[in-house]
């Protein structure tokens, strides 16, 4: 018997049976469709920490001025220190041999005004080692170099929403902007990047050089945070400890706790793969649970048509069906009803996480792998649970299933 | 062609043995039309179970064809059963929701080959039982005499060496029953062997030869 001949045949009896087999499908394709989604979130999810360690910059080492935690995946001020200085960015990039580089950094929440328009934005007082260490490219414009920086010249860098808001989309390159009480050209746009993973807009920021941020805005002779870049990753814990041991020297802390907190990469990274996987874990077990009773229905049904068909098992065995072929035909059904569930699993899974990404915002990542596992396991549960029926339906002897009544 | 000897069946239900054969020898020549007759619970429908390679003696020895039967194993068994055997049921056994031609290929479905004129095989047996214009009704669209005449189209499809016929009547009106053990005539005229297993006389009478079952063993 060819295998063409057994396929066209099992197709014959699932379209005779159109109500069984639906249900059968359709149980198959939510199982299907919720792995799908489970996988797309689980892409996108990890797309956010690549993301997010692209956005920091690769390997990276945060230090804050005084006491840090992190509160639900976010990096919180709990106490302030007034002793971190540039000083000590400058001091770690020389002395730490497995630093690359150290960017200072002050930011603080100002008013900007343009004509009639005015906005409160995030004003970052950077020195140009940032554009390097934390990937910020610009469109427009340009950057602010060293000496522009250490004159404490009033130019700035603007995010999309600033241009959005307060220009109203035309091109800000050259205008002056009041931040605070000071007027500062604009000098270039910053490259979009959206919002971040903990739902802060990236592009709602302006960037000016530190030294002028310091004394004309901020008045202040500390730093709120550098960032450091190490050479490699595997080099990120030892360069943790020899910052820690510089900046206790040059802080003469003697046996004092630190004032100053240091964050590496990883660990930010963990906090943030903490917070995602309960809703993945979640996800998973619905996904599992689907799938199962997905599975089982498939199970049911042929159990059930197994015993309403056993005169036709009866009957095809007395005109010549072998055991096997008898087996072929129920597992052959079950596939195609897996096969089917798998690939309107893969078109609802791909659909409504395509509509989770459009309408509530969740981070999802559509891949062709994912709709090959789903198809793939609808293919195995088909398998797994429509073999047990089969060889049931296979061993009755042709007379014992001919008399049944 | 059939040689049977000695057979025995033995059921056994909650430890309970019932002997439905003892002992049951005879054969059958090619071309010969046979009837076995005997009242129900004789063991008459048991005895073509056996036959027909349906089911499998406690005891005894059966050839066909001088092949030892009850030495093969059940791929074998079903490639005979495919091969030499044609059925007639008394339920006709159709199935349901597929029309008269596709019920009638089903068994060249679980042949070696399939014939490249299976189609019009199938309709020139159809036309044969006087179902012309049936050809594309479902099972369950056509009368009971119908749909038996569709089941001795499909006992004819692979060109059996043996129609073995289980009370083909026994479900069937006076008119309808005459029609189908005319057909039988003609195909023991067409040189066929027919064992048909009835309760009844008239019908037995088409035979040539009719053997007797009671209690388990043939009469006389």
């Amino acid at each position: 018997m060819k295998i063409t001949k057994n396929i066209a045949l099992s197709c014959k009896l699932l379209s005779a049976h159109k109500l069984r087999t639906a249900l059968c499908i359709s149980s198959m394709t939510i199982g299907v469709a919720a792995v799908i989604i489970m996988v797309s979130l689980g892409r996108g999810t990890q797309k956010r920490i690549l993301d997010m360690i692209h956005d920091m910059g690769t390997n990276l080492i945060v230090v804050n001025a005084g006491h840090v935690t992190l509160l639900g995946g976010r990096a919180t001020q709990v106490t302030i220190a007034t002793s971190l200085k540039i000083a000590d960015a400058d001091a770690i990039k020389s002395q730490c041999t497995s630093v690359v580089d150290a960017a200072p950094e002050n930011r603080s929440k100002m008013n900007v005004q343009w004509g009639s328009e005015n906005l409160k934005t995030d004003i970052a007082g950077v020195t140009p080692a940032a554009f390097r260490i934390r990937n910020i490219e610009i469109q427009k414009g340009r950057e602010f170099d060293s000496v522009q920086n250490d004159a404490g010249q009033r130019v700035a860098i603007v995010g999309k929403v600033i241009v959005d808001k307060i220009f109203h989309g035309e091109d800000p390159v050259g205008y002056q902007i009041r931040i605070g009480g000071s007027y500062f050209e604009v000098v270039g746009v910053m490259k979009a990047k959206g919002i971040d993973a903990n739902g802060v807009d990236r592009d709602d920021r302006i960037l000016i050089p530190l030294k002028t941020a310091m004394h004309r805005l901020m008045r202040v002779t500390y730093i709120q945070k550098i960032h450091i870049q190490v050479a490699d990753s595997t080099q990120l814990k030892s360069a943790e400890t020899e910052i820690r041991e510089l900046l206790r020297e040059r802080h003469r802390l003697g046996d004092k706790p630190d004032d100053f907190t240091i964050q590496n990469q990883a660990t930010l990274i963990r906090a943030e793969r903490d917070s995602s996987r309960a809703m993945t874990l979640l996800i998973a077990s619905v996904a599992t649970i689907s799938l199962v009773v997905g599975g089982i229905g498939i199970l049911a049904v042929m159990l059930t048509v197994g015993r309403e068909r056993r005169k036709e098992i009866g009957l095809r065995r007395a005109v010549g069906a072998r055991r096997r072929d008898i087996r072929t035909q129920f597992l052959l059904e079950s596939l195609i009803i897996a096969g089917l569930g798998g690939f309107f699993g893969v078109f609802l899974g791909t659909l409504s996480s395509f509509l989770a990404s459009k309408i509530v915002d969740l981070p999802v990542v559509q891949s062709w792998d994912a709709m090959g596992a789903g198809l793939t396991l609808s293919f195995i549960i088909g398998l797994i649970f429509g073999i047990y029926p089969a060889s049931k339906a296979a061993t009755l002897e042709p007379i014992e299933a001919l008399r049944t009544e | 062609m059939i040689k049977i000897k000695d057979i025995e069946k033995t059921y056994s239900k909650n430890s309970v043995e019932t002997k439905v054969l003892r002992g049951v020898t005879f054969s059958v020549q090619r071309g010969e039309y046979v009837a076995i007759m005997g009242a129900s619970g004789s063991g008459k429908s048991t005895l073509m179970n056996i036959i027909g390679c349906l089911d499998r003696p406690t005891k005894g020895q059966y050839e066909l064809d001088n092949i030892n039967v009850l030495q093969l194993d059940d791929d074998a068994i079903s490639a005979l059963r495919n091969k030499k055997f044609g059925f007639v049921f008394q339920q006709f056994f159709l199935l349901e929701r597929t029309n008269a031609l596709d019920n009638v290929l089903l068994p060249l479905i679980y042949t070696d080959e399939y014939p490249a004129d299976a189609i019009q095989q199938a309709r020139k047996l159809l036309v044969n039982v006087g179902l012309g214009d049936r050809i594309e009704y479902f099972a369950n669209e056509l009368s009971g005499g119908q749909q038996q005449r569709v089941a001795i189209a499909r006992s004819l499809i692979n060109n059996p060496d043996v129609i073995i016929a289980d009370e083909p009547t026994g479900n069937l009106d006076s008119e309808s029953a005459a029609e189908i053990m005319k057909i039988f005539s003609r195909l023991h005229e067409e040189r066929r062997t027919i064992i048909i297993v009835t309760h009844d006389r008239d019908v037995a009478g088409n035979a040539q030869r009719i053997l007797e079952l009671k209690d388990g063993q043939i009469k006389g």
